[in-house]
């Protein structure tokens, strides 16, 4: 049978449908899985940046349910941001920022006090920038930076700077080494704080 | 290499791979991998850890289905084989350690095309038993761990003052200006350089005493 022509064509449909069944029975089992990690890490970005919620003692499942009962999908009032509410009351803003990075795309959420000026945290939770390098972003001390800075005016609400210089209300410093991922996010940060803005600014910007 | 299965014949395949034909520097394959992931030690491990699993078994794999793959055609079964195990290796870490995935990134999956995975299903899966194709891809893949890990240490060391994200005495301080080239892609250059330079020497010296 081997010697017939029809031989390795039969056999190398047969080895990959094989092959491909398994590979695809195995995501199938894991896709939930999958799925449920990355709206995870999204879920945890958001509850991690209001101070009002303490994060650091939640498991996954209590952070599940801590965003889906305290917290309130974007709507008309918020601008785009999601929003932490007491009372009725909004005491906090989560706002989702995405966009390029240097090689890959960068997802994060920025925490915003009810006065709209002040930032509670900031938290990038989806990146790949040169682990060790531009990868800091996605660590503490960095993200750390950016709670109690007040926004800016408009046009550069946050401003990056080099490390060692002395820092404004609206200023961080950037990762050493990676100008490009700073560079990049700073433009992120901004473009999404400045949308916020404007839509938040076209619905009458009740203070 | 003869498919007897006797403890020398296993101690051979483990000296070929770790030491004489070792693939970093003496058959210098799978460097592109050797170059991307070794900024950092735990990386490096779990790349490593996804190789020996995947070269350890596509190699077995490849042995099991030799008598029927035609010849003309093993290699595209070959390359299936790899990224079956490849695509295994992605999922579970997607579904198990997300954080790790991403610190990965693409690097996982272009295990498939690391050379070193090819060359040994090439030259001891496709005449061996399954169990000489598994030990000695395992032994390979062993040869090439314990090379990048030593890259990591000193990379990771130099560069971050750090070893597995843990702060290291002297270099973590402030009095160690770190050295940020070791982490951006030509410090692996520099650093795969002197490794291979010093094995090899070391690999030369031995022979020429032997003789």
């Amino acid at each position: 049978m081997r010697e017939k022509r029809w031989y390795p064509i039969v056999y190398m449909f047969a080895v990959t449908a094989a092959f491909s069944s398994i590979v695809i029975g195995f995501t199938q089992i894991t896709r939930a899985r999958v799925q449920a990690n990355a709206s995870l890490a999204f879920e945890r970005a958001v509850v991690t940046v209001f101070p009002q919620l303490d994060q650091t003692r939640m498991s996954s499942l209590e952070i599940h349910r801590a965003f889906a009962e305290q917290i309130t999908e974007p709507d008309e009032t918020s601008g785009g941001a999601y929003t932490l509410r007491r009372d009725g009351r909004v005491v906090g803003y989560a706002l989702p920022i995405a966009g390029q990075g240097f090689w890959a795309p960068i997802k994060g959420i920025i925490g915003i006090d009810a006065d709209r000026t002040t930032v509670t945290g900031a938290v990038f939770y989806e990146q790949n920038e040169t682990p060790g390098l531009g990868g800091e972003i996605a660590k503490a001390p960095f993200q750390d930076q950016f709670e109690g800075k007040r926004l800016g005016p408009a046009g550069a609400p946050i401003q990056f700077r080099r490390p060692g210089r002395d820092l404004r209300d609206n200023e961080v410093y950037a990762v050493t080494g990676a100008t490009q991922t700073s560079t990049r996010l700073e433009g992120i940060i901004n473009a999404a704080l400045n949308a916020w803005r404007a839509r938040l600014g076209e619905e009458g910007g009740t203070q | 290499m003869t498919p007897t299965g006797a403890p020398s014949e296993t101690r051979q395949i483990a000296v070929e791979g770790l030491w004489r034909n070792n693939p970093i520097f003496k058959q210098v394959l799978g460097i592109c991998s050797t170059l991307a992931v070794t900024n950092l030690v735990l990386n490096t491990a779990v790349m490593c850890a996804a190789l020996i699993f995947t070269l350890s078994l596509s190699s077995a794999t490849v042995s099991l289905l030799r008598t029927f793959t035609p010849r003309n055609i093993r290699m595209m079964v070959e390359t299936l084989i790899i990224a079956f195990y490849v695509i295994i290796v992605d999922v579970l870490l997607k579904a198990y350690w997300p954080q790790m995935s991403s610190n990965l990134g693409p690097y996982v999956g272009l295990i498939i095309t690391n050379c070193i995975v090819m060359g040994r299903c090439e030259a001891c899966g496709n005449n061996s038993r399954p169990a000489m194709a598994l030990l000695d891809g395992f032994f390979n893949a062993l040869g090439y761990t314990f090379i990048l890990l030593i890259v990591a240490t000193f990379r990771e060391v130099l560069g971050m003052g750090t070893f597995l994200g843990l702060s290291v005495p002297y270099f973590g301080g402030p009095q160690w200006d770190k050295w940020i080239i070791m982490v951006m892609p030509p410090g692996a250059f520099f650093m795969l350089a002197i490794v291979v330079w010093v094995f090899r020497s070391i690999q030369i010296a031995r022979e020429e005493k032997a003789e």
